[in-house]
C-alpha cells in the first residue's frame, strides 16, 4: 500500500447553527444614543450657520426665534440667504456706500423695503433681525448693516451666537 | 403528609438576554437622531430675564433722576466707563493688561461695582470704536450681562409688589450708542 497523499475534506458541520454576539454592538449603540440625546436640541428654531461666517462664541443661552435673516461674511452681505452685495477684505465698497451717509447701504435698504412690503410673517412686520455675522468684522461694517435695517424699520436686532465661554 | 414543595435549583443555568429587539430600536433611533441633532447650536444675544428685572429694565426710563451708564471701547486706551446721575458724571478707566489687550476681567469688576451703585440702571450704552470686532463686543456683553460671582447681587425695588429682588443681572440691555454718529 502507498502512502498516497490524503486529499483534505472539511468536517462538514451538518445543521450546526451560531450565534453572533451582539453585547458589544448594542453597547456602542447605547453610547451613541446618549450623545446624540444630549446634542438634541429642542429649539423651536433651526439656524444653520451660512457656510463662510464664523460666529463668535458667547455665554448666552437663549434660543434662535423665528426673525428676518441676515448672514454678514467677509465677502458677501446676504438677506434670507439672498445675496445682497459683496465685501472686500470685510469691508464694503465705497460704491455700495451712500455719498451723503457714511453708514447708509442702498442696495441693502432696498432690499430689507422689498422683503417688509411682501411679507406675511408677522415676525417680520415687528421689525425682528438676526444677524449671523462673521466674528472677525469690524465695528466699522457691522454699524453699516445695523444702521441701514434700523432705518428699514428693523430695529429689534439679535446677534446669532454659539455656544461657549466666549473665548 | 404532603410534601413541602421545593423549587428545583439548576446549579450553573445561564439565562441569556435577548438583545435583538433592543439592537433593533436602536438601529432605527440612531439615525433619527442623528439627522436631527444640532452639532453648532446657534444662540442669540437678547434679554431673557426674570419678569420683575424686565419691568425693571422698562421702568428704567421712567425714572425721575434718570442715570445712564455709559461703555466706550478702544483698543489702544482699553474701557472707559461713564456714569451720569443727578447731572455729575463720573468717569472710570479700565485700561489695556500688560499684553495690550482688552482687560476683560478688569472690565467686570468694575461693572460690578457701577452696578452695586447704581442698582436700579439695567441698561448699559456701548459705544465701540469702529476697529473693534464683532467677537470683542459679544464679549464685552457677555461681561456685562450677568454677575459671574454668585455671591454679588443686586437689590432694586420690584415696583409691583414694592419689595426687595436680588439679581445676579448686571447690564442685560445694551445699546449701541453710536451708531447713528
Amino acid at each position: 500500500m502507498g502512502y498516497g497523499r490524503r486529499r483534505f475534506e472539511r468536517k462538514g458541520l451538518g445543521n450546526a447553527t451560531f450565534g453572533l454576539n451582539i453585547t458589544s454592538m448594542t453597547d456602542m449603540f447605547t453610547i451613541m444614543l446618549v450623545f446624540l440625546l444630549q446634542t438634541f436640541s429642542t429649539s423651536d428654531v433651526q439656524i444653520i450657520p451660512e457656510k463662510d461666517v464664523r460666529l463668535p462664541t458667547s455665554t448666552v443661552e437663549n434660543n434662535p426665534v423665528q426673525t428676518l435673516k441676515i448672514s454678514l461674511s467677509k465677502t458677501e452681505l446676504k438677506v434670507e440667504g439672498k445675496l445682497v452685495t459683496k465685501l472686500k477684505n470685510g469691508y464694503f465698497e465705497k460704491s455700495d456706500i451712500d455719498p451723503n451717509d457714511k453708514n447708509f447701504l442702498p442696495a441693502f435698504f432696498a432690499e430689507l423695503e422689498t422683503t417688509l412690503k411682501n411679507t406675511k410673517f408677522d415676525f417680520v412686520k415687528d421689525g425682528k433681525i438676526l444677524l449671523q455675522a462673521d466674528s472677525s468684522l469690524s465695528y466699522e461694517t457691522l454699524r453699516r448693516v445695523m444702521y441701514t435695517s434700523s432705518m428699514a424699520g428693523f430695529p429689534k436686532l439679535k446677534i446669532a451666537t454659539v455656544m461657549g465661554d466666549g473665548n | 403528609m404532603r410534601g413541602k414543595f421545593k423549587p428545583r435549583i439548576h446549579g450553573s443555568a445561564e439565562v441569556e438576554l435577548d438583545l435583538a429587539p433592543l439592537l433593533a430600536v436602536m438601529v432605527k433611533l440612531v439615525p433619527v437622531l442623528l439627522i436631527s441633532s444640532a452639532f453648532v447650536q446657534v444662540m442669540m444675544v437678547e434679554t431673557d430675564l426674570p419678569q420683575v428685572v424686565k419691568e425693571a429694565i422698562q421702568n428704567q426710563d421712567n425714572l425721575p433722576k434718570k442715570t445712564t451708564v455709559g461703555l466706550e471701547v478702544s483698543r489702544a486706551e482699553g474701557f472707559k466707563i461713564t456714569t451720569l446721575k443727578d447731572g455729575q458724571t463720573f468717569a472710570q478707566a479700565v485700561p489695556v493688561n500688560a499684553a495690550k489687550e482688552l482687560d476683560y476681567v478688569g472690565l467686570h469688576k468694575a461693572l460690578q461695582k457701577v452696578k452695586t451703585d447704581n442698582p436700579e440702571v439695567f441698561r448699559i450704552e456701548l459705544s465701540p470704536e469702529p476697529s473693534i470686532t464683532q467677537k470683542e463686543i459679544v464679549k464685552v456683553m457677555d461681561e456685562a450681562r450677568k454677575s459671574r460671582n454668585k455671591d454679588v447681587k443686586f437689590i432694586f425695588v420690584d415696583s409691583k409688589k414694592n419689595e426687595e429682588v436680588q439679581t445676579d443681572f448686571m447690564f442685560p440691555d445694551v445699546v449701541f450708542a453710536n451708531m447713528m454718529e
